[in-house]
């Protein structure tokens, strides 16, 4: 595979929070203090008074952005995945997801976070978000997305600008290589099949989509044909697409940066579970926190945690013994 | 401004019918909250019939005004005056907590008009900052009303909020802390204090003393507008509602000193009655406790008439419900005392309700002056008015949001041209003396007058208060209130004393020991002695329980 283009997801969300303010000034902007480093502030320069920053206080950014939104304003509120489902959960549910206007699920607010799983790094496990996924997933109304690259991020941010309802969207603080062109169509509950294959699909989101297509590559080698799933959509989830790679492969790897409990992979074996029994592998933090890491440090954490290229193309092979 | 031109009595009938809503409704669900219902019963009724902005037909009308209710347990308060209001017929709150309803165990968007889905504490004011952001954004000119509680400050996010509301200076934001010193556990003070350090064995008695809050400081330091008032006077909250529409550039907040399960005597100031519903065997009385409402007014013209201004700062100092004032011109009456012009000059001394008396001839040349002098009712006497005169005053002071009074003597009957004004009348003056001086003694025929009337006014649905003017003292005014009296002039009994305050207490105390009788005869008619016995268990906290068991050991039923 070429090197990757690197790209910096928290800029293009920054680029295209002031698009979408342009375009409808129902959109407001919140941030607890970490505005600068999610680069939200750009938005506050260009719309004063349509940006909020309530300090190191992240129940009030949830349930204020709610005021706001049960007003007919479109807040998007934004810190670190640690601070949002990691600290807010009461607000995110009972100010947010429950609270719906008649004909209507829950308030339309967009929380977007960054610094989502492992490639913190150096901040340490503290940091490390690996729960928010499941977090997330159980409370009813709420729509979950993780971009796997800047494309995606914007895409994203459009389309939840224009989408009633509570969407959560978890970025990734380490800089993501580009995986998708401009003109990828992005759909609510659509997966995008990356590379074709029949002996085995790797379902992946976030920064290891890009792992799972370079397992693929070194698999396709030894003669062995991987599907690659992007699932950006991890709910509602595409059943009809992985029904079909259930029937199709017979097996499934999913990798994340997330405790295999209650992520992406659980979402993808309840999935297949009910429509199409198959194995299913999940990769990612065997139920453990993270650590600090440097940034150069990073492949070293997620190779603790099983989430490499290696790992997966190993699963790969091991599951497809299993085979039903 | 006022808007909804509801009068002070009719805001206080709708308080009643509310609070009997929330009987009714936990009685059938056999659970939820009455007591912080109570305690923020008059807040939510100055709310709902004086300030706030609403149409109940079209609950989502973008101008209104945004009630939250952060204290979100408090839902069958709500409820009740949104029913009161019109938004739903008042039988729909049979349907609270019930399965499919919309009156959920907590405040639902389910339910039209409702703002705020309430249930997890401490949240409610971040989302009213949200709402004031927006009406900000949006050059919006309503107003946001939140209640939050005073266990649930206990949260941080309270005073996260606090804080965020002063740097957006969301001044469309006021705030009223229902403070009634109980949470679920206990006592505020015990569980999490917000004042400073109190010790001793009465705290619920310490708690009444203004000077030792200090809440309102915490406030004032996150930079907030801060008036202190009590939350169960209709007129100190709409002041201070009107004071916080006043203030520009800081959002207010109104310290709101309560009573949890406030009118409810054994509710009251009880913990136990934060969340818990009353058996259906007691709601009767219950409701008959309700109903049984009750005013001290002191009459100035007992004090010292050179110096009208300290007597009224005596009737404050004292805690008057209210301030008559006997305007007598000499004609209707031999003597002469004051008139409109005084009143305006005292006006501006207090808030307390002006109950202005008018012994004068040709009242009806005279109303507009008492109208703009601020009177909050006026009565005129059927001796000097006849059906189309008191039309007409009827409909002036109606229009203009003051009490409508009408008085009778000692020796008058109620004219029959009046039975048709009895409805909306909110105010009979039962006249125990003959009008023109103070000091004389009660007339003894006005008891047999009082039950005669009685079945008057019922026949023709008479819902206001029945004063009693003339004569009333320790003595009599238990046998006065069994009569059907619900507001007590006093002078000789009160102005005349040297303590004022004392001799209102003692006032209160008396009628308290007959309104316990009465409450005894209806426990013991509809369930005898036990139901007597159930009664007087209930009132667990203070002295109380002991002294409505003499009541009841006194008249033999137990």
């Amino acid at each position: 595979m070429n090197d990757p283009i690197m790209t910096d997801m928290r800029s293009e969300y920054s680029k295209s929070l002031i698009q979408v303010g342009r375009d409808n000034p129902n959109v407001v902007v919140l941030g607890a203090d970490t505005t600068d480093s999610l680069k939200t502030s750009n938005f506050g320069k260009e719309f004063p008074n349509r940006f909020f920053n309530v300090g190191i206080a992240e129940g009030n950014l949830v349930t204020i952005s709610a005021g706001l939104a049960v007003s007919g304003k479109i807040p998007f509120a934004s810190t670190y995945a640690i601070f949002l489902p990691g600290r807010a959960v009461d607000q995110i549910r009972n100010n947010i997801a429950y609270p719906s206007p008649l004909g209507k699920k829950g308030l339309n607010v967009k929380l977007v976070v960054s610094h989502g799983g492992l490639s913190v790094g150096p901040d340490g496990g503290s940091h490390q978000q690996l729960e928010d996924i499941a977090i997330m997933r159980v409370i009813p109304n709420f729509r979950v997305f993780i971009p796997s690259d800047t494309v995606t991020v914007s895409k994203l941010t459009h389309l939840m600008a224009n989408e009633y309802g509570p969407f959560y969207m978890r970025m990734t603080r380490s800089k993501t290589p580009l995986i998708h062109s401009e003109s990828q169509d992005f759909q609510i509950g659509k997966a995008i099949t990356l590379r074709d294959g029949s002996d085995c699909t790797i379902v992946a989101c976030g920064i290891t989509v890009r792992m799972a297509l370079e397992a693929a590559e070194s698999l396709q080698q030894e003669g062995i044909s991987c599907r690659v799933l992007d699932m950006f959509s991890i709910k509602p989830i595409d059943n009809e697409i992985l029904e079909k790679a259930a029937r199709d492969t017979g097996c499934i790897v999913t990798t994340e940066e997330h405790n295999i409990f209650g992520g992406m992979g659980s979402a993808v074996t309840e999935s297949v579970s009910e429509l199409y029994p198959v194995p299913v592998k999940r990769i990612g933090s065997q139920d453990m926190f993270g650590e600090s890491a440097r940034d150069n440090e990073i492949p070293l954490l997620f190779e603790k945690h099983g989430i490499t290229s290696f790992n997966i193309a190993k699963q790969v092979k091991e599951i497809r013994s299993k085979k039903l | 401004m006022d808007k909804m031109g509801l009068n002070y009595y009719q805001i206080k009938k709708n308080i009643l019918r509310s609070r009997k809503l929330v009987i009714k409704g936990t009685n059938i669900a056999g659970s939820g909250h009455p007591g912080g219902s109570f305690s923020m019963a008059e807040i939510l009724g100055c709310l709902f019939n004086k300030y706030l902005k609403f149409d109940p037909r079209n609950p989502q009308w973008e101008e209104r005004d945004r009630l939250v209710l952060s204290k979100g347990h408090a839902a069958p308060g709500l409820f009740s005056n949104m029913a009161v209001a019109g938004y739903f017929p008042e039988s729909e709150i049979e349907t609270l907590r019930k399965f499919g309803s919309k009156l959920q165990g907590h405040p639902d968007l389910k339910c039209p008009g409702v703002e705020f889905c309430g249930g997890s504490l401490g949240t409610g004011l971040s989302f009213s900052v949200g709402i004031a952001l927006a009406a900000k954004i949006d050059s919006k000119d309503f107003h946001v009303y939140t209640i939050i509680g005073d266990g649930e400050s206990d949260e941080g996010q309270i005073w996260e909020a606090a804080m965020t509301a002063a740097k957006y200076k969301v001044d469309n934001l006021t705030v009223f802390l229902d403070r009634n010193f109980i949470q679920q556990d206990s006592y505020t003070e015990k569980i999490m204090p917000l004042d400073e350090k109190l010790e001793g064995d009465d705290l619920s008695e310490m708690w009444k003393d203004a000077s030792r809050w200090k809440t309102g400081d915490k406030w004032r330091s996150f930079g907030w507008n801060v008036i202190e008032i009590d939350g169960h006077r209709i007129e100190q909250i709409n002041a201070a509602i009107a004071k916080a529409n006043a203030t520009k550039g800081i959002p207010t907040m109104i310290i709101s000193r309560t009573i949890k399960g406030k009118s409810i005597e054994h509710m009251e100031d009880n913990p136990q009655w934060h969340g818990k519903a009353p058996d259906s065997d007691v709601v009767p009385i219950i409701n008959l406790e309700l109903d049984s409402q009750f005013m001290i007014a002191p009459s100035i013209i007992a004090g010292d008439m050179t110096n009208l201004e300290n007597e009224i700062k005596r009737c404050i100092s004292g805690r008057a419900d209210y301030i008559h004032l006997d305007v007598m011109d000499g004609k209707f009456v031999p003597t002469k005392t004051f008139d409109h012009t005084k009143i305006k000059e005292l006006r501006s001394l207090t808030v307390i309700p002006f109950d202005s008396h008018l012994m004068i001839n040709e009242p009806e040349k005279h109303v507009q002056d008492y109208i703009d002098a601020g009177s909050d009712i006026i009565t005129v006497h059927a001796e000097v008015t006849d059906e189309s005169i008191f039309g007409e005053i009827h409909d002036l002071l109606k229009q203009n949001q003051v009490g409508v009074g009408f008085a009778i003597n000692p020796d008058t009957d109620l004219p029959e041209w009046s039975y048709k004004f009895l409805s909306s009348l909110d105010q009979l003056i039962v006249m125990s003396v003959v009008p023109g001086k103070s000091g004389q003694k009660y007339i003894e025929e006005t008891h047999s007058k009082m039950s005669k009337l009685n079945s008057i006014l019922k026949e023709h649905n008479f819902s206001g208060y029945i004063e009693a003017d003339g004569g009333v003292n320790l003595e009599n005014i238990g046998s006065i209130f069994a009569d059907g009296a619900r507001i007590f002039v006093g002078g000789g009994a009160i102005i005349g004393q040297q303590d004022v305050r004392m001799a209102i207490k003692d006032f209160r105390n008396e009628v308290l020991k007959s309104r316990r009788h009465t409450l005894l005869d209806k426990a013991n008619e509809l369930g005898g002695s036990d139901l007597v016995n159930k009664w007087i268990g209930l009132h667990v906290v203070g002295e109380k329980q002991e002294q409505i068991k003499k009541i009841a050991q006194e008249a033999e039923y137990i």
